[in-house]
């Protein structure tokens, strides 16, 4: 049990709606801190509804989720569009944002600041494009973008709502990379995925939601060709993805 | 030649009001402009138009009250704009609509309201000159108001200058940051009915909103900088109200339209020629790849 009482991200019988109409019951788990967990599940099954629950954007209708992160190191990537792209700004001053919970949001930037920022860029590979306004930027370069900020932000808990929608292999291989990093340094993290080469790259855990339901898998299981059957079913108390 | 520019430039500004009516002018246009930038950049470059007939009925009940004295007009106007704003977000909260939706339908009540409290206590003269200001009215209790809340304006956006940028380009970063972050639409709501009311005197109520847009809306086609907009936006500004109060003068025209039309041309003009997706930019980007061809 010491292993829960480490986690930071918490699921107690979790009963969500949207509009009025239930989207998901009984969801239970603990998300383990330096592990990266995968969220599936079909169109519709509820993982946006259960990431925005974990933001506390969401109020359940029962069941609670304990988070032990400061909510200024909590990180959100939604899915790519909710973010204004004619807005007039440069990458360097996106990834910059990102010190606010270090730094407020009244205080100027001092050259420490910039040198973070710069390193993070390069370790994105996106050190060029540091005055490119972001509308000029591709997918994938922007969503380099939006990670570096989380970067910055010293993101303890973050979440991913498909974050290699549309975008280039290499930069998938970088955050994927990145994504590693910042679990070895243990960092909570969350990712909605819908490609399976995706999911066997990046998933130590795998909560897939169906029915209504959440149900945590082991990664191998879903690897087998007839995946469905072969799931393990969910206990909250043991966790299958070290012993799959 | 001297003497025609002094004749049109320099002399107008003898008059005691000319003056008081350009500082006045140059005040609105340093703390205009960068409320219509952040307008423009969030898609909500009409809601400044309702915020303006929003406050009309505040400013009809403070001229039924004390006359034609600003600052009680201005408190009225500062109270009843910031009641609607309020109305509009909790009407928009409860009820699942938008919150231009319930802008509108609160800014069309606002404005029939102010239009008939104004008429109920004075006469058709003193609709016009609420509606589309005077710069003959300006004396210097409204000099010092109008360039007050003018500096408030600048130094409030200042410190919430970073908040304000990351709310426009990504409200959920901001929300994640800080349980607090509604304030910062609040205080720019806020904001914009301070400025709305600084600005009636010498524009009118409806025109106050042009000083605010058009330069904000012309800035777009000279910078893509956050800087350089509100940069551009400024200086347009400055050259129009002033440039539009020596029109006024010469020509015998209201003072806020007059204003307001040179900040139009201003508009005009760099959706014509301006730097980014104007017509001479869409034209000369036409061009381009066949001079790159001929060149290499």
């Amino acid at each position: 049990m010491s292993e829960r009482s480490l986690s930071r991200l918490q699921l107690h019988d979790l009963h969500l709606a949207q509009g009025g109409r239930t989207v998901l019951e009984h969801v239970d788990g603990d998300i383990k801190p330096g592990a990266i967990t995968a969220l599936i599940g079909a169109n519709g099954a509820g993982k946006s509804t259960l990431i925005q629950a974990i933001m506390g954007e969401l109020r359940p209708i029962s069941g609670e989720v304990v988070c032990t992160v400061d909510k200024a190191r909590r990180a959100w990537l939604p899915q790519q569009l909710a973010l204004d792209l004619t807005f007039p700004m440069s990458v360097e001053e996106l990834v910059m944002t990102g010190s606010w919970p270090s730094h407020g949001a009244l205080k100027g930037y001092c050259a420490a600041h910039y040198r973070k920022g710069r390193d993070i860029m390069a370790r994105l590979g996106i050190s060029h494009l540091a005055h490119r306004p972001l509308g000029e930027l591709s997918g994938g370069q922007r969503q380099r973008a939006l990670i570096g900020r989380t970067l910055m932000q010293e993101a303890e808990l973050l979440l991913l709502d498909e974050p290699f929608a549309n975008v280039d292999s290499d930069t998938v291989d970088i955050l994927i990379r990145i994504l590693r990093q910042m679990a070895d340094d243990g960092a909570t993290i969350v990712v909605v995925l819908h490609d399976m080469d995706h999911l066997s790259r990046l998933a130590d855990e795998v909560l897939m939601l169906s029915g209504g339901h959440g149900r945590w898998v082991a990664p191998s299981a879903l690897n087998h060709p007839h995946a469905p059957s072969k799931v393990v079913p969910f206990s909250l108390g043991g966790r299958h993805a070290g012993t799959a | 030649m001297l003497a025609l520019l002094d004749a049109w430039l320099v002399a107008p500004f003898e008059y005691g009001f000319m003056r008081r009516a350009v500082v006045g002018g140059l005040a609105l246009s340093l703390a205009a402009p960068p409320l219509g930038v952040f307008l423009v950049l969030r898609g909500m470059s009409l809601i400044g138009d309702a915020m303006a007939h929003a406050i009309l009925p505040g400013v009809a009940i403070g001229f039924l009250l004390a006359g034609f004295s600003l600052p009680i007009m201005s408190v009225g106007g500062v109270l009843f704009g910031v009641m609607v704003a309020l109305l509009a977000g909790a009407v928009s909260k409860m009820g699942g609509q938008r919150e231009d939706a319930a802008m509108a339908s609160f800014f069309i009540i606002s404005l029939a309201a102010g239009v008939l409290l104004i008429s109920m206590g004075g006469s058709s003269v003193d609709l016009t000159h609420v509606l589309f200001g005077s710069i003959l009215a300006i004396n210097s209790t409204a000099l010092l108001l109008i360039a007050s809340i003018s500096t408030l304006i600048v130094i409030i956006l200042a410190i919430i200058f970073r908040a304000l940028v990351v709310e426009c380009l990504d409200p959920l970063f901001l929300r994640g940051q800080s349980r607090r972050s509604g304030w910062v639409h609040s205080v720019f709501l806020g904001l914009l009915v301070l400025n709305l009311t600084a600005g009636f005197q010498t524009l009118g109520t409806l025109m106050a909103v042009g000083l605010m847009m058009l330069p904000a809306t012309a800035a777009r086609f000279w910078s893509k900088r956050l800087e350089g907009l509100i940069g551009i936006a400024v200086l347009l500004a400055m050259v129009a109200s002033t440039g539009g109060l020596l029109l006024s003068f010469h020509l015998d025209t209201p003072s806020g339209p007059s204003i307001i039309l040179l900040a139009g041309l201003g508009y005009l003009l760099s959706a014509l020629f301006g730097r980014y997706h104007s017509l001479a930019a869409k034209l000369r980007r036409k061009t381009t790849p066949l001079a790159l061809e001929q060149s290499s």
